[in-house]
């Protein structure tokens, strides 16, 4: 009885009040075979379905996974068929044919969960090996930006500022020129900074979201770019960089090696995913291996999402990315 | 005087060459990888290469290979190792052989260019020239100098950096002659044998090095 009850406690608002009713009348039914004499004790075949019935809507509720719940249900109508078979007077077992087709159904259902989850734990594994190698690789290359580009510059500069230093004296048109270099300097490492730093994460991106910030890319290509972004709200911050890291990849791509006249970025939601699509009209062939587009595979299956290349030669190319997101 | 400069930046490359040309130090060539900087050593027999470290085409450590091997082939050339980044690793190795004529300087030093040239000049003549950051690695690792009193040990650190004992002595605010005992204290706690007094301060420098873990 107290089983009873804290299953029913574990059901809630209508389903509670409708599981007390169907019990009000299984009492109900007793009242009315003890008050017509008893007799054949008939109310038995209430209480099977009705008990099958509550029985299967708590566990819909309570079952921690859907195997376990189809597997439940087995069990559940498996004890309803003996109990139909037991209340009829027993003889001949016959419920041991459709409980056979039961557990046969349940062992292959098994089977097949298991085939998939190791798909899926292989699947996972190489994405996550992915997106290591993602980070990594992309942390080399900002070392080797700073430290060829900024760095250097910066070294540039402060030699050029202790020449300045030393001809001050002696020849000072010379400390001038030297003065006029180190600004130069100056100049392009901040510039390589803003570089590097729009490259890890355009600042733009985290200001004003997916479509000004490839609307940013679009009037730096210097080809025409259409910009399509249809989005309720901004998705969360790892598929947003992912997005437009998509988008600035594919237009990288299409303008580098592509030759293209004409560009389309579209990014639009579907249910539960965003889907990225950057269309070139140029001369295709673009290859996987080339850095960016793998590294920018791994960066999108990382999010558990998609990539597609299409690119035949002579083109057009299509690169689309679906990126699931749970908001 | 006559240098050899190794550098993969052209910016950096044509900065050095025109620094060492205006302080009276002059560029016989200016290459930008190690296998070309064997070549020119090999062929200008320059009394310094200028080295920077990571050049084509591993940008890894290439230029102190390339430096390593022209200590064998050509002791004549004394090296200086300009980088963006230090490792004391680098420096023991640069140091092994116990002779004088190298020196390991963070790029930046070029900033202070009469030191810079003085630090040129100085391992050109056979000093030593460590910069303070591979130094500083290595204070407070010092089991094998526990028997050194904190003031050798600074001593020591200078030493390491190239300095001679009238640039200990103005750093420390010390006389030259206080120097002198303290350098032959150090030298005597080493126990490294009588020897040319360069030599005796490089192996010096070394047991500072090897003191770290």
């Amino acid at each position: 009885m107290t089983d009873n009850v804290a299953m029913i406690v574990r059901l809630r608002g209508t389903a509670r009040a409708w599981v007390w009713a169907v019990l009000l009348f299984d009492l109900f039914v007793l009242v009315v075979w003890a008050a017509s004499g008893g007799g054949s004790f008939w109310p038995i075949w209430v209480w099977l379905p009705t008990g099958l019935a509550v029985a299967s809507a708590w566990w819909a509720g309570a079952a921690p996974t859907r195997f376990a719940r189809q597997a439940g249900e087995a069990v559940l109508v498996s004890l309803f068929l003996i109990g139909i078979w037991a209340a009829a007077g027993g003889g001949s077992f016959w419920p041991v044919w459709p409980i056979a087709v039961l557990a046969l159904g349940m062992g292959l259902q098994a089977v097949t969960r298991r085939a998939k989850s190791e798909e899926r734990v292989e699947e996972l594994t190489q994405s996550r090996a992915g997106a290591v190698e993602a980070a990594e690789s992309q942390l080399r290359r900002i070392e080797r930006d700073l430290h060829d580009g900024a760095q250097a510059r910066l070294v540039a500069l402060g030699m050029n500022l202790g020449l300045a230093e030393q001809q001050l004296g002696k020849d000072p048109e010379k400390a001038q020129a030297h003065l006029t270099e180190a600004r130069a300097a100056a100049a392009a490492a901040l510039q390589e900074l803003r570089d590097l730093a729009r490259g890890i994460h355009p600042p733009i991106l985290a200001d004003r979201g997916l479509e000004a910030a490839i609307g940013a890319l679009a009037t730096h290509s210097g080809v025409p770019v259409t910009v399509h972004v249809e989005l309720s709200g901004r998705p969360p911050e790892t598929v947003e960089t992912a997005a437009y890291f998509v988008a600035a990849e594919g237009l990288a791509n299409a303008l580098k090696h592509a030759h293209a006249s004409r560009i389309d970025i579209d990014v639009h939601e579907r249910e539960d995913a965003i889907a990225v699509r950057v269309l070139d009209d140029g001369r295709g062939g673009a290859a996987e291996s080339s850095g960016g587009l793998h590294g920018l595979r791994q960066r999108v299956e990382a999010l558990d999402g998609s990539l597609r290349i299409a690119s035949p030669d002579g083109g057009p190319t299509v690169i689309e990315a679906v990126l699931p997101c749970v908001r | 005087m006559r240098a050899v400069i190794a550098e993969d930046l052209a910016l950096l490359r044509d900065g050095l060459t025109r620094l060492l040309r205006d302080n009276e130090i002059e560029v016989v060539d200016a290459v930008g990888d190690g296998d070309a900087l064997v070549l020119a050593v090999l062929r200008e027999r320059p009394d310094i290469a200028i080295v920077d470290i990571r050049m084509p085409p591993t940008f890894r450590d290439e230029g102190l290979r390339a430096a390593l091997a022209l200590r064998e082939r050509v002791p004549e050339t004394a090296i200086l190792i300009i980088s963006q980044y230090v490792e004391g690793t680098y420096a023991r190795e640069l140091l092994a052989d116990g002779r004088g004529g190298v020196g390991y300087l963070l790029k930046d030093r070029v900033m202070d260019v009469d030191a810079f040239v003085e630090a040129v000049r100085r391992v050109a003549d056979g000093g030593t020239a460590l910069d303070p950051e591979v130094v500083a690695h290595f204070v407070g690792r010092k089991d094998r100098l526990a028997d050194l009193t904190p003031r050798e040990t600074e001593v020591l650190a200078l030493m390491a950096e190239g300095r001679s004992n009238a640039g200990i002595a103005e750093s420390l605010v010390l006389t030259v002659g206080a120097v002198e005992k303290h350098v032959a204290s150090i030298l005597q706690k080493l126990r490294l044998p009588p020897s040319q007094e360069t030599h005796r301060r490089v192996l010096a420098v070394l047991a500072y090095l090897d003191s770290g873990p």
